[in-house]
C-alpha cells in the first residue's frame, strides 16, 4: 500500500504563515478561527482579546462590518458561512475589555486629524507604541461616519462608545469640535506634534448637477444622516425620493421611514443586480416598505411654487461601458416623474480637505506616496478614505494600522511593524471534495431581530445579538481551519498513530518515513494530538500547558470540596453533580484534557474531577467519542490502582435545550 | 518492533518504595510506538506517582524525561542522573538493562516486554517473532510457529486443534494457517522438518557476554 501523497500539501509549521481564508480576506487579518474557538468554549473575554490584537473596534465591526471574512469561510461550499461578524459582537457583548496600558513613553507626540475608524486605529497603535496621542475631531463626539453616518438602528451609540472608551483608556486626548484648517491650521499642529496623521474621511456629499438640485427640500445624505443620529427631527413631508443605489442610500431611505415619511422611493441608475448596496441591506429596506426603482437616471428635480414636487427621470439603458467603466447611457424617450415632498441625494461622498493646504489628487483626495503614506508636508501622513476614496470600515482600520506602522518606521526606528503588515501568507483553499461527505451540514443560527413593522417605528437596534449559548453553538460550526495539527519533526517517532485515529486522512507519510499533516483536510478535532505518544502534535492554542493554565485559573482558591468539571463544549448542560463548590471548565472536546492534565488537576486543588457532556446527539466529532471513553477509563483505572477512584466522577447527563453555557 | 506495556502501578510503586528521588526515563523508539513509553506515557505515570505520593503524605519526588533510544550508548550517555536515587525505565528490557549497566543506581522496569510484533491498527499489535535465533519462516510461509503456536512446536498441528482453532481457545491454530498458506503458494509437502536448534542464538558472538567486548569499536 502506498501511503505517500505526492500532491501539493499545505502544512502548519512554525515558520509558515498559513491563514484560513476568513483571516486572509479580512483586511486586518484577525485570527478568526482563534476567536471562534474561544467563543465555542464560552471564553468570550479570550475571544475579545484575540480580536483586539488586530481590530480596536470589535463592537462596531461585530454589528456593521461588511464581512469580507464570511465570503472566505470554508463552510461556504458546504452550507452557509459561519456568522463571523455577529460572533465578534458576542465577544464584545459578553467579554470584558482588557485593561490596556500605553507603551513606555518614547518622547514623541502625534496629532490625529479625524476621529473615525482610521484615526482611532492609528491613535490606538501609536499610543501602544509609546506616543503621546491627541485626536482632533470636528464634530462634537468621536466616531466619524460610525457615529454620524451609520443609523442608530444598525449601530447604536452605546456599542460605538464601548470601543471608543477602550481606545481612549490608553490615555489618548480627544479634542472635539475642532476643525483643522479652520480653527487651527495644519502648520500649527505640526509645531505642536512630532507627526500629524490626517484621517479626515469623506465629509462632503456629492449632489448631481441637475436643474433644481439646489431647491429647498433637496437634501444631501450625510447631513441628513448626521441630523438623524443627533436625534434631530427633519420635516420630510409624506413622500421622499432617495437618489442612489449604495448602502448609504439604503440607510437614508430607512432613516426617512423612521422620520415619519409614509412613502420612500429609492431611484438608482443600476439594475437590481448591479446595485452596489449589499443584498441584505436592500432586502431589509424593502421589508420596511421602501420602494426600489432601478435603471432610472435623474434629469431634474421638479419644483413648483411651494417647493419640490418630484424627481424627473429617464430610462438608464446601461451603466458601465465594455471596459467596466462608469459611463451611463440613457433612453430619453422613456421618462417618468416620481412625486416627492423631499429629494435626498445619496450619490457619493468626497473629501473636504482643501483648507489643509496639502497637495491633492485630481479627484480631490490627499496625495500620498503609497509606500510611505507621506503627504506633501513634512511629517504629515494621511490614510483612510480621504486618500483612497470610499471603502469599508474594516479597510479604514487597516489603513489606520498602516499609517501608524509608517510613522513607527520613520520616527521610532521600528520598521518591523510595517514589514509584518506586508508579510506574505499561504491561504487554505476550498474544503476538498473528499471532505465534504465527512463534514456535517449545519444551518447558521439566525440572530433574533426586531420585526420590521416595529423596527420602522423607532431607531432601536434591529439585531438583538446572540445569547451566549447561541453564540457558542454558532462558533462551533467553525471548521477550525489552520488551528489543527502542528507537527514537531524533532519529537515525532513516526509511530503512525495519528494516521490510525484520523478519520479525515489529514496525516500522511513522506518518503523516508516522515509524517506530515495536510492543513486543507485537517478539521482540528484533536484526536491525533490526544493520542500522540511523543507529544509531537499540538493544536493552535490548545497545548497541554495552555490547558493546565486554564485549570489552574479555574481552581484558584479551591477548597476541600472543590470539584473541577471538564465539560464538553458541544453539550450545553448544567452539570448534575452534587457538591458545594462546582467549577466548570468547558473544552472543545473532552479529548483535549490529557490523562496527565486530569491527574495534575487533582494535585492542583481539585478534590474531585468530573467529565460531563460527551453526548452523541450534540457531538461535533463523533469519531472521538470512543477515544474519550477510553481516556476516561484510563484515568479511572489509574486512580483505582492508587486507591483514589472516588476522586473521579463521570456523568452521561443528557443535554437540556436552551440552557446557556456558563 | 518490540512491543511493551505498562506494568500495574502497584507493582511499580512497590519497587520504588524507599526511594525519595526517582527519574522516569521514556524511550522514543519502540516503547513510544507501542504507546507505553513515550513522553505522553511518562507524564501520565509521573502524575500518577506524584498523586499517589501526595495522597500518602510522602515527600518522594519524581522527575521525567525521554531519550531517543535506551539501547544506544550515545543516547544513554546523555542521561544526567546526578541527585537521583533510582531510575524507572519506560523502555523495553534492553533499555532497562542497558541503563543499569551505565549507572550504579538501581534501575527498575515500568514496562513488561511482550514480543516483537507488527501493528494491526490503532493501539493493536500482533506477536510475530520471538527472537529464537534460527529462523524457520522460510519453511512456514512467513508464519512463526515458535511465536504463534501455543506450544511453539515444529511439524504441527498437534492433536488439540479443532476446526482450525487452538485448544487454548484464544487463537487460530498457527499450523493450520501455515499449511493452508503453503498450499495456496503451491509449496506444500509433507516432509518432516528436523528438530530446531533452540540454543542457536546463544552461539552468536553478540550473545557472548564476555569475550567480544574489547573488539567492538565504540
Amino acid at each position: 500500500m502506498d501511503t505517500t501523497k505526492t500532491d501539493k500539501i499545505t502544512e502548519l509549521t512554525d515558520g509558515a504563515r498559513v491563514f484560513a481564508p476568513c483571516r486572509a480576506k479580512c483586511p486586518v487579518h484577525i485570527d478568526v478561527p482563534g476567536y471562534l474557538g474561544a467563543i465555542g468554549e464560552g471564553r468570550f473575554t479570550d475571544a475579545l482579546e484575540i480580536v483586539l490584537e488586530r481590530n480596536p473596534l470589535p463592537s462596531v465591526c461585530g454589528r456593521v462590518c461588511l464581512r469580507p471574512c464570511e465570503e472566505g469561510c470554508r463552510r461556504c461550499n458546504l452550507d452557509e458561512p459561519v456568522a463571523i461578524a455577529q460572533l465578534k459582537r458576542a465577544a464584545a457583548d459578553y467579554g470584558s475589555y482588557p485593561t490596556v496600558k500605553p507603551g513606555p513613553s518614547i518622547g514623541l507626540s502625534a496629532g490625529i486629524v479625524g476621529g473615525g475608524p482610521a484615526g482611532l486605529t492609528a491613535a490606538y497603535d501609536l499610543a501602544l507604541a509609546g506616543f503621546d496621542v491627541t485626536i482632533y475631531e470636528s464634530e462634537e463626539r468621536l466616531g466619524g461616519m460610525m457615529r454620524y453616518g451609520i443609523p442608530n438602528y444598525r449601530l447604536p451609540d452605546y456599542a460605538l462608545d464601548r470601543d471608543i472608551d477602550h481606545i481612549l483608556s490608553l490615555g489618548i486626548t480627544a479634542k472635539t469640535g475642532v476643525q483643522i484648517g479652520h480653527d487651527v491650521t495644519l502648520d500649527e499642529l505640526r509645531d505642536i506634534h512630532d507627526t500629524v496623521v490626517v484621517t479626515a474621511g469623506l465629509q462632503a456629499s456629492r449632489a448631481l448637477p441637475i436643474p433644481g438640485a439646489d431647491a429647498q427640500n433637496v437634501l444631501a445624505a450625510l447631513p441628513f444622516l448626521a441630523a438623524a443620529n443627533r436625534g434631530e427631527k427633519v420635516d420630510l413631508g409624506k413622500r421622499v425620493v432617495v437618489v442612489g443605489g449604495g448602502n448609504v442610500a439604503m440607510d437614508v431611505a430607512r432613516t426617512a421611514r423612521r422620520m415619519g415619511a409614509d412613502e420612500v422611493h429609492v431611484v438608482c441608475l443600476e439594475d437590481a443586480e448591479e446595485m452596489p448596496a449589499s443584498e441584505h441591506e436592500v432586502d431589509e429596506a424593502q421589508r420596511e416598505g421602501v420602494k426600489l426603482h432601478c435603471s432610472w437616471g435623474p434629469t431634474a428635480v421638479a419644483v413648483e411654487e411651494d417647493g419640490v414636487c418630484g424627481l424627473d427621470v429617464q430610462r438608464c439603458v446601461s451603466v458601465f461601458d465594455e471596459q467596466k467603466r462608469f459611463s451611463p447611457t440613457f433612453d430619453p424617450e422613456e421618462v417618468n416623474r416620481f412625486h416627492a415632498d423631499t429629494v435626498i441625494f445619496a450619490t457619493g461622498q468626497g473629501a473636504d480637505v482643501a483648507d489643509l493646504g496639502l497637495e491633492l489628487t485630481q479627484r480631490g483626495a490627499i496625495d500620498v506616496d503609497p509606500l510611505t503614506l507621506r503627504t506633501s508636508a513634512h511629517g504629515v501622513y494621511s490614510a483612510g478614505d480621504v486618500v483612497s476614496g470610499p471603502t469599508k470600515i474594516i479597510d479604514a482600520i487597516a489603513a489606520g494600522h498602516r499609517a501608524a506602522a509608517c510613522v513607527l518606521r520613520d520616527l521610532a526606528g521600528r520598521p518591523e511593524v510595517l514589514e509584518e503588515l506586508d508579510q506574505d501568507c499561504v491561504v487554505l483553499g476550498l474544503v476538498p471534495e473528499n471532505m465534504k461527505a465527512k463534514t456535517e451540514r449545519q444551518r447558521r443560527i439566525r440572530m433574533e431581530t426586531l420585526e420590521f413593522y416595529e423596527a420602522v417605528e423607532t431607531f432601536d437596534e434591529i439585531e438583538q445579538g446572540y445569547t451566549e449559548y447561541e453564540a457558542a453553538r454558532e462558533a462551533q460550526r467553525c471548521l477550525g481551519c489552520t488551528t489543527g495539527a502542528r507537527l514537531s519533526r524533532e519529537k515525532c517517532s513516526s509511530c503512525l498513530t495519528c494516521m490510525r485515529v484520523c478519520p479525515y486522512g489529514a496525516p500522511g507519510v513522506k518518503v523516508g518515513g516522515f509524517l506530515y499533516f495536510d492543513a486543507e483536510t485537517c478539521h482540528a478535532c484533536g484526536a491525533c494530538a490526544s493520542q500522540c505518544p511523543a507529544q509531537a502534535i499540538s493544536l493552535e492554542g490548545q497545548s497541554d500547558q495552555e490547558m493546565m493554565r486554564r485549570v489552574e485559573a479555574v481552581l484558584e482558591d479551591a477548597g476541600p470540596d472543590t470539584t473541577l468539571v471538564f465539560s464538553c463544549g458541544c453539550t450545553p448542560i448544567v452539570p448534575v453533580i452534587l457538591g458545594d463548590d462546582i467549577r466548570d471548565l468547558t473544552v472543545t472536546c473532552l479529548l483535549r484534557v490529557s490523562e496527565a492534565t486530569a491527574l495534575r488537576a487533582l494535585r492542583s486543588g481539585a478534590a474531585k474531577i468530573a467529565f460531563t457532556g460527551c453526548v452523541e446527539s450534540n457531538c461535533r466529532y463523533p469519531h472521538t467519542r470512543d477515544l474519550v471513553a477510553q481516556r476516561i477509563e484510563a484515568i479511572r483505572s489509574t486512580l483505582a490502582q492508587i486507591g483514589l477512584e472516588d476522586r473521579l466522577i463521570v456523568t452521561g447527563a443528557s443535554p437540556e435545550e436552551d440552557v446557556h453555557l456558563r | 518492533m518490540i512491543v511493551v506495556r505498562l506494568k500495574p502501578i502497584p507493582e511499580i510503586r512497590e519497587m520504588l518504595e524507599g526511594h525519595s528521588n526517582v527519574l522516569l526515563v521514556g524511550c522514543n523508539t519502540c516503547a513510544a510506538v507501542s504507546l507505553a513509553g513515550g513522553e505522553k506515557e511518562v507524564e501520565t505515570l509521573l502524575e500518577a506517582l506524584r498523586l499517589a505520593a501526595d495522597a500518602q503524605g510522602s515527600d518522594a519526588e519524581f522527575t521525567g524525561g525521554v531519550i531517543q533510544r535506551q539501547c544506544e550508548p550515545e543516547f544513554v550517555e546523555d542521561l544526567d542522573l546526578e541527585g537521583y536515587d533510582a531510575v524507572l525505565s519506560m523502555g523495553c528490557g534492553a533499555g532497562v538493562a542497558f541503563i543499569a549497566e551505565n549507572t550504579d543506581l538501581p534501575v527498575y522496569p515500568a514496562l513488561d516486554t511482550m514480543f516483537i510484533g507488527a501493528a494491526r491498527g490503532f493501539a493493536a499489535w500482533q506477536a510475530e517473532c520471538s527472537a529464537c535465533g534460527s529462523c524457520v519462516l522460510g519453511q512456514t510461509a512467513g508464519i512463526c510457529p515458535v511465536t504463534r503456536c501455543a506450544k511453539g512446536i515444529m511439524n504441527g498441528p498437534c492433536g488439540g486443534v479443532k476446526d482450525g482453532r487452538c485448544e487454548l481457545g484464544d487463537r487460530d491454530c498457527a499450523w493450520v494457517m501455515i499449511h493452508e498458506r503453503l498450499e495456496r503458494q503451491g509449496q506444500h509437502d509433507n516432509t518432516c522438518t528436523p528438530p530446531k536448534d533452540n540454543a542457536a542464538k546463544t552461539a552468536c558472538p553478540e550473545w557472548d557476554m564476555g569475550g567480544h567486548r574489547e573488539n567492538v569499536k565504540r
